[in-house]
């Protein structure tokens, strides 16, 4: 299997019970599904017996998980009708690439139905989706589209990185009562990490930091937050590193907090780079921070262009722990290191 | 008519009906009038001619039911049990309106009354619909949802999918299709290759109506809920009706297509004369009627007009 050669070699600090990050988003669907009988399931092969890349296996209450017919316009239709008249979907997409052909009942549906009735009305909807470049997969089964979706007003976006994260971002946003768009790396669900059995939440907008150091902060979403990690403890970088686990809201105190610490920025987003989540960071630091800056703040995420397809492009295309580390010597030295 | 339909309608639903008709008549009237003066900042579709659809289904509907509408959406959601004041007060842009202002003409919402909201991108909410009978199903409640839409939505490919859904897994929901035959000013000729009943008879058992005849859609809508209610399935509803009124805007449709006969096309007078005819209303209690309703009309106005705009900085609420 391709995919098992893609396992990065972040692990968490032993905790009492390590867990993969799928398994955390299967635990976190399950145990809701178990709590609140409006909680269901519905999308591609969600009822699959590999149930969505194993996040959906062995469910216990498989009657509330709807395989769907590749009709994913209507099946968002379906799911934003179903949380308006009382239940707490959860639509999954294999890939957040299929999320375009759904990009009107997402855009001038559920991101506008709460404002254009002035929030009479709760939208308890998640939309799950699967990021992250594949085994050759090209242009149209690789992107990582965050940006686009954190732009519109009416959509929070989430991106967890460890598996604690995607047990706790996943439940605060079935439990929250507004659309909740979770991103999810194809390539950290073998990861490992502590993660409670009981259910909890991380609040929406709360970020956190994954390592410390003063020479240089940077803000790193998903998969890159764990090559940036990395890179940091591979290298000893004296690097203070935010995760800040929801795109939106974004916990904008967390990383002027650690600009005015350090001075200097550096956002690692795998998204294209035109007006995405790390050109936003990047803007409001210099709004919010300019004065605290000792130099231009600088980003590392996809060239402007599209995903290729054969290997040799695609290791050229795509950052590594390897490429972010190297940038951060050349910019900061190795030497200063804590 | 004959009054063999007597045998088929219950007074109280005829007078229903008439009076649903002519409180949506009778506004969409003032609406044109007051139009030009600007009072209305937002665009208005409205359903002269086409209120027997509506008027002739919700007979049949609770307050439970839930109904998706597009952006044609007063007299169905009038009909529905929207109050006349919380459409108008909308209308003027005043934080009383259904929507507190924030909606317009095309987006209309009252929970209470079944009205789970409405969408001016034209088709996607026949999904929305059904996703309210998929919380039926899921939830073991027994209200249904109409997914009410015109004949222009079934040129979008959600259209197609959402039956295909519904049908799929076997949903409570009418998929209502109010047909004037025409998109913008295109007539359902150009627009449409497919005859719509039957690329729905694909999926559903279809009834079809005639939209300009109250009791035509009083029976088939009757037949057509009812079989909702007991298969627990969609079913679909075409009926045929005329726009009278350019698709947006104050002012009488003049397309050479679309030729309207005031008696012959007028749901209303049809119906009045039917009620004449089999003694269940006189001609000076319709002009009471209408009085009455003028004057519910003017109460909605004055409401409208005493009513606040929202403070400039609702932008970012």
């Amino acid at each position: 299997m391709p995919w098992s050669r893609f396992d990065s070699n972040y692990r968490a600090p032993a905790g009492e019970r390590d867990l993969a990050f799928v398994d955390a988003i299967r635990e976190a669907t399950d145990q809701a599904m178990c709590l609140d009988p409006r909680v269901f399931a519905m999308g591609l092969d969600a009822d699959d017996k590999f149930g969505v890349f194993g996040s959906m296996r062995d469910m216990t209450h498989p009657e509330r998980i709807l395989g769907t017919p590749i009709s994913e316009n209507a099946n968002t239709g379906v799911a934003l009708g179903a949380a308006l008249t009382g239940m707490r979907p959860i639509l999954i997409n294999l890939r957040n690439d299929f999320l375009l052909v759904a990009m009107d009942q997402i855009v001038n549906y559920v991101a506008k139905w709460q404002s254009m009735f002035d929030g009479q009305c709760a939208v308890p909807l998640v939309m799950r989706s699967v990021i992250g470049r594949g085994w050759g997969c090209g242009a149209q089964h690789s992107q990582s589209l965050q940006g686009l979706f954190a732009q519109i007003p009416g959509l929070k976006v989430v991106m967890p990185a460890t598996p604690y994260d995607a047990k706790g971002l996943l439940l605060s946003a079935i439990k929250d009562d507004s659309p909740v768009m979770m991103f999810e790396h194809r390539w950290l669900y073998k990861n490992t990490g502590p993660v409670p059995e009981e259910m909890y939440t991380i609040p929406l907008g709360q970020g956190q930091r994954l390592h410390e150091g003063s020479s240089l902060t940077v803000v790193a979403t998903s998969l890159a937050a764990i090559h940036t990690l990395t890179a940091c403890e591979q290298r000893g970088l004296d690097v203070d590193l935010i995760d800040p686990r929801t795109i939106k809201p974004l916990d904008m105190d967390l990383i002027l907090d650690s600009v005015s610490k350090t001075g200097r920025l550096l956002v690692v987003d795998y998204d294209f780079p035109f007006g995405g989540v790390a050109a936003e960071i990047t803007s409001r630091v210099c709004e919010q921070a300019f004065d605290r800056l000792r130099e231009p703040p600088q980003r590392i995420g996809f060239p402007e262009a599209n995903m290729p397809a054969s290997g040799p492009l695609e290791r050229a295309y795509y950052p590594t722990p390897d490429t972010i580390g190297e940038r951060i010597e050349r910019w900061i030295g190795v030497e200063v290191c804590a | 008519m004959s009054t063999a339909e007597l045998d088929t309608i219950n007074p109280a639903d005829a007078l229903r009906m008439l009076r649903t008709m002519r409180v949506a008549r009778q506004m969409s009237q003032r609406i044109a009038k007051l139009y030009p003066t600007d009072v209305m900042e937002t665009p208005v579709h409205l359903c002269i001619g086409q209120e027997a659809v509506s008027a002739g289904l919700c007979c049949h509907l609770t307050d439970a039911d839930q109904m998706l509408l597009g952006h044609r959406t007063h007299a169905p959601a009038l009909a529905k049990g929207l109050p006349l004041r919380k459409l108008m007060a909308e209308l003027y842009g005043r934080t009383t309106g259904c929507s507190h202002a924030r909606g317009g003409s095309m987006h209309v919402f009252d929970p209470e009354h079944g009205l789970p909201g409405s969408s001016a991108i034209v088709g996607g909410s026949i999904a929305v619909g059904v996703g309210a009978a998929l919380s039926s199903k899921l939830s073991g409640s027994d209200f249904i949802s109409v997914s009410y839409f015109g004949d222009a939505a079934t040129n979008a490919g959600v259209f197609h999918e959402s039956m295909n859904f519904a049908a799929l897994k076997q949903l409570p929901v009418l998929f209502l299709c109010e047909n004037n035959g025409l998109s913008n000013v295109m007539p359902v000729a150009e627009h449409a290759a497919y005859e719509i009943a039957g690329v729905a008879s694909q999926f559903m058992p279809v009834f079809r109506a005639d939209g300009t005849d109250a009791l035509s859609v009083y029976r088939e809508a009757g037949k057509a809920v009812r079989q909702v209610r007991e298969t627990r399935a969609p079913v679909f509803l075409e009926c045929t009706t005329k726009r009278w009124m350019k698709h947006q805007g104050h002012e009488r449709d003049d397309l050479e297509i679309n030729p309207i006969d005031p008696v012959t096309d007028c749901p209303i007078a049809r119906l009045e004369r039917f009620m004449i005819g089999a003694s269940l209303i006189t001609p000076r209690e319709i002009l009471a009627l209408a009085k009455e309703i003028e004057a519910e009309i003017d109460d909605a106005i004055e409401f409208a007009e005493r009513s606040p705009y929202p403070q400039p900085e609702f932008v970012e609420a």
